[in-house]
């Protein structure tokens, strides 16, 4: 019996909490990476995610452990511990049977320690709560416990302490992982089916798939089905990663691994379908994972026209494995032609902005930002518009309703009446305010979605001094009092950067973006004047004045070669700019009028 | 004008201004015969023996040299060509001036003095790291005109960050008192590796600049000189005709450290390390030029003038149209280009942006 040597677990956790580097030790411990081959966090394979110090894609690993003397296999499957990638967590939560709660010494329960538990307990997953950073001077182990057992319930008994840093407790940890969580089921004489949770394309390969076997077995050489769209494959190689890829014979119930079958189209492969083999066919797939929308919009346009179809290739291939990625092609007056892509959040549209760029080498232009709003039309239709371009002419708009959330903010006490404050600034709707200890509140609050979009993260931060973790889930649509507002450069509506704005906030909104621009819009040869106006009417006004100076200075010495290199150097500058009209604009002005000033 | 010039690089100062990015060194006797007698070794290795007709020697500073060393560089010239020799300038440093050095230049054949002066205020000058009074430069302006120089330009530099226009307009005319017959003058550059920009001194903004631009340009209108470069005004016949083939694209040398020269069709810049250049290793870096480029050097240095380009002239040189090269039609519409008697030039109310201009065709 293969399964009962088998654990399948994730560590779960609020960003910075120290996950990676538990992993890191874990890695350490079981001998999957010898010391010298160690580097930090190892798991995230990105170079965006080792800078940024964020996991943001998951990834298994397969690592061999003798308990009493007897070999086990753990799987463990790391998480994203960011609001924005809550769905990968789900979907690695979906390929376990347990998870690791890991809560810092020092800060305690934060907002994400509550939404990943949350979708853990959803999934029916054994839980291990384990307190990180012991090692730390400032860990206050007690506080922490007491949080652990009045907030989220656990028993004093069950909770662990470690340290992913120096390694203490963490093979205690790994023989609780043995003990506490089960086995995977097992069903190997069942039809086959494995569950799609992740995949990614590799050039020699073709797609490679991260499965978990729940019911029967794969074995290579083994003809595969694609259960949603039916399309069938030869297995070429399968295995483990260890996290270096292990080829096996097969991978039965229970195991996670990885399948590569010479798939070149990487639209045969979604994550979340069920794999089943011909020879040993399933009638029904696997309950997949409900699928994310996208939350947030913006239009993505490559800065050179005739990179288009390399945009979309770039696109295609990193929603291959980011399922809850959409686009379709978009045309702008200004930017020309290009994808609405949707996002599951700020952070989400972060990363795959810098991916597009980094990894594909395109430089792009985003528009800001929009979430999807309702529009109910004066002849009672409904239309949802995910860009302002998208609204229809407002003598043809009823009413307007827009998607708000539902806030855990959890700060000190001591910052109640600045968050308050900040809430009612965003439109917010005060719900309720909960005590974690008599030092930190969880703050619930309702607040349109388009809000966080703005500025939210930033005024939270600099409001809190950073002590504030948030997380929010979508709670429906309101009506709002919304109208669309046009920015006009040289007299001319710029559609790209047209945005929709509460009534109430619309002047102050107008004047900070038209200032913003001023101030990003490198002089001109002639005077630019910049508006804001709602329909027909102006509301705000700032003019670039006209350059006055741009000479190469002395051409003494006959050293035209430097002058022209200065010259070339401001050539490339202009290349980066985008033409509107006659204004030169430069891509930052689409994306950061929406940042505020302070 | 198919004659070439010559330019000759002498890095030496005797003290080092904190503005100039120029290459150059303190004087140092021992370099400088090292020095000139590499000098001699490039000329004799790479010039051809083509008719000479314009020399220019620059730096640095060349009337830093003794009589000796000066003796020995100027006895180097007379390995050139030269039937008729149109101009030749040698730059000097105010207080270098005296009657011996003139005489001395005055027997080489410099018809052309390119005087230093920038400035007569004395808080400009404190912060360009120089020292010299306008009574001493009269007297010094004197001796040239005395012993036959009557072709002297002189340089005047504005833009520091205490400069308002009517301070600038005030030292310009205390220099308009020495009547020279040609004024170089250029807004203050914090160029990298110099003084100013290791302090960190700040140049005035692009605004003020301007408008300080547009009164020296208005003075010297009054003075009756004539605007005929971006930075370079001269009474009527004294345009530098050495500096003119640099406008004009035309061929010239470049011998000594950093110079650069322009020949067949290659622009190449020797290497800025004096020990490098004393070993003998000129290092030229070397730019072979496609006609695309050196059109578009054609543009960028022929617009600096303000009679700009002659239409026929380029298609002549290049058999190309230049405006079917360029987009020159739009440009003309919208008044960023005149044409006027067979001339393309920039709108002169457009001169201090003429690089937005240029990078609209090149």
């Amino acid at each position: 019996m293969r399964q009962e040597k088998i654990r399948n677990f994730s560590i779960i956790a609020h960003i910075d909490h120290g996950k990676s580097t538990l992993a890191d030790r874990m890695l350490e411990i079981t001998g999957a990476v010898e010391k010298r081959e160690m580097k930090e966090q190892l798991l995230d394979s990105m170079d965006l995610e080792r800078e940024r110090g964020i996991t943001i894609k998951l990834n298994a690993v397969h690592l061999n452990y003798t308990y009493n003397n007897e070999d086990y296999i753990l799987n463990l499957i790391d998480t994203p511990g960011h609001v924005d990638f809550s769905y990968e967590v789900s979907r690695s939560l979906a390929a376990c049977e347990g998870a690791i709660l890991v809560v810092d010494a020092t800060q305690g329960i934060e907002a994400q320690t509550l939404a990943n538990l949350y979708l853990a307990i959803e999934m029916d997953l054994k839980i291990i709560p384990v307190i990180n950073k012991i090692d730390l001077p400032n860990a206050n182990i007690s506080k922490v416990k007491e949080e652990l057992k009045n907030v989220l319930g656990f028993k004093e008994e069950e909770i662990l302490l470690c340290s992913g840093k120096t390694g203490e407790g963490v093979k205690e940890l790994l023989d609780e992982v043995i003990k506490r969580i089960n086995p995977p089921k097992d069903n190997t004489s069942k039809q086959t089916r494995a569950l799609i949770f992740d995949s990614a394309f590799d050039s020699y390969k073709g797609v490679v798939a991260l499965v978990k076997v729940i019911d029967g077995e794969i074995k290579l050489n083994s003809e595969i089905k694609m259960m949603a769209n039916g399309s069938t494959f030869q297995v070429t190689e399968l295995g483990v990663k260890t996290p270096k890829e292990k080829k096996m014979a097969k991978l039965v119930s229970g195991e996670v691994g990885y399948i590569a079958a010479s798939i070149k189209d990487i639209t045969k492969v979604e994550v979340g379908d069920t794999i089943t083999t011909t020879d040993n066919p399933a009638t029904s797939p696997l309950e997949g994972y409900k699928k994310m929308k996208p939350m947030v919009y913006s239009g993505i346009f490559p800065v050179e026209q005739n990179k288009f179809e390399n945009l979309k290739e770039a696109i295609e291939k990193l929603k291959l494995n980011d399922a809850a990625l959409t686009f379709e092609p978009e045309t702008s007056d200004a930017l020309g032609f290009g994808f609405r892509m949707g996002f599951l959040g700020l952070l989400h549209m972060d990363v795959i902005i810098e991916r597009i760029e980094r990894e594909f080498n395109i430089e792009i232009i985003a528009t800001s930002p929009s979430v999807i709003y309702k529009i109910i039309k004066t002849n009672g239709q409904i239309e949802m518009a995910d860009s302002p371009k998208k609204f229809p002419s407002s003598t043809f708009i009823s009413t307007i309703e827009e998607p708000y959330i539902y806030t855990n903010i959890i700060v000190p006490a001591t910052y109640i009446g600045p968050i308050m404050e900040l809430c009612q600034n965003k439109r917010g709707i005060y719900k309720s305010l909960d005590y974690i200890d008599e030092a930190r509140v969880n703050m619930h609050y309702e607040i349109p979605l388009a809000e966080i979009v703005y500025d939210f993260f930033d005024k939270l931060k600099s409001t809190t001094k950073g002590y504030a973790s948030f997380d929010y889930e979508i709670c429906g649509y309101k009506q709002s009092n919304l109208v669309k507002m046009d920015i006009l450069l040289n007299g001319e509506i710029v559609d790209a950067l047209s945005i929709i704005v509460h009534k109430d906030f619309a002047y102050q909104r107008g004047k900070t973006i038209v200032e913003k621009l001023k101030e990003i819009i490198p002089r001109q040869m002639f005077q630019v004047p910049i508006q804001a106006s709602i329909g027909a009417k102006v509301i705000a006004r700032e003019n670039i004045s006209a350059m006055k100076k741009n000479v190469l200075a002395k051409c003494y010495g006959g050293d035209v070669t430097r002058k022209r290199k200065l010259l070339e150097k401001q050539k490339e500058g202009k290349k980066k700019m985008k033409m509107l009209g006659s204004v030169e604009v430069p891509k930052e002005a689409f994306l950061n009028i929406l940042k505020d000033g302070d | 004008m198919t004659k070439k010039g010559v330019y000759i690089h002498i890095p030496f100062c005797k003290s080092i201004c904190s503005y100039c990015d120029f290459c150059k060194v303190l004087y140092n006797e021992h370099w400088v015969y090292d020095y000139l007698r590499v000098l001699k070794d490039e000329i004799e290795d790479i010039y051809m023996g083509e008719e000479i007709d314009s020399i220019y020697i620059g730096g640095g500073t060349p009337s830093s040299l003794s009589v000796k060393a000066l003796n020995y560089l100027l006895n180097l010239i007379k390995k050139f060509n030269i039937k008729d020799l149109k101009e030749f300038t040698f730059e000097c440093n105010l207080n270098d001036l005296n009657e011996e050095l003139l005489l001395q230049l005055k027997e080489a054949k410099v018809n052309r003095l390119s005087i230093g002066i920038e400035s007569f205020n004395q808080e400009k000058l404190k912060y360009m790291g120089r020292n010299h009074n306008f009574k001493d430069a009269v007297a010094k302006i004197n001796l040239c005109r005395t012993l036959g120089f009557n072709n002297i330009n002189i340089d005047f530099i504005y833009g520091f960050s205490f400069e308002d226009v009517k301070s600038v307009k005030k030292d310009l005319l205390t220099l308009l008192k020495l009547n020279p017959e040609h004024i170089s003058t250029y807004s203050l550059m914090i160029e990298d590796n110099t003084l100013l920009k290791i302090r960190n001194i700040p140049r005035i903004d692009d605004d003020t600049d301007a408008l300080m631009y547009e009164e020296i340009k208005k003075i010297l209108k009054k003075y009756h000189y004539q605007h005929y470069e971006v930075s370079n005004f001269c009474k009527e016949g004294y345009e530098s005709y050495h500096n003119l083939k640099y406008w004009h694209n035309l061929e010239y040398y470049g011998f000594g450290l950093s110079a650069s020269g322009y020949i067949d069709k290659i622009r190449y810049t020797n290497t800025y390390s004096l020990t490098k250049y004393i070993k003998g290793n000129f290092e030229k870096e070397k730019i072979i030029l496609t006609k695309k480029d050196i059109m578009d050097n054609h543009l960028m240095l022929g617009f600096r003038l303000m009679e700009g380009i002659n239409v026929l002239e380029f298609e002549q040189t290049y058999h190309e149209r230049i405006d079917k090269c360029y987009p020159i039609n739009p440009l003309l519409k919208n008044g960023d280009l005149i044409l006027k008697k067979g001339n393309i030039f920039i709108n002169p109310d457009k001169i201090y942006i003429m690089n937005e201009i240029l990078l609209k065709m090149i």
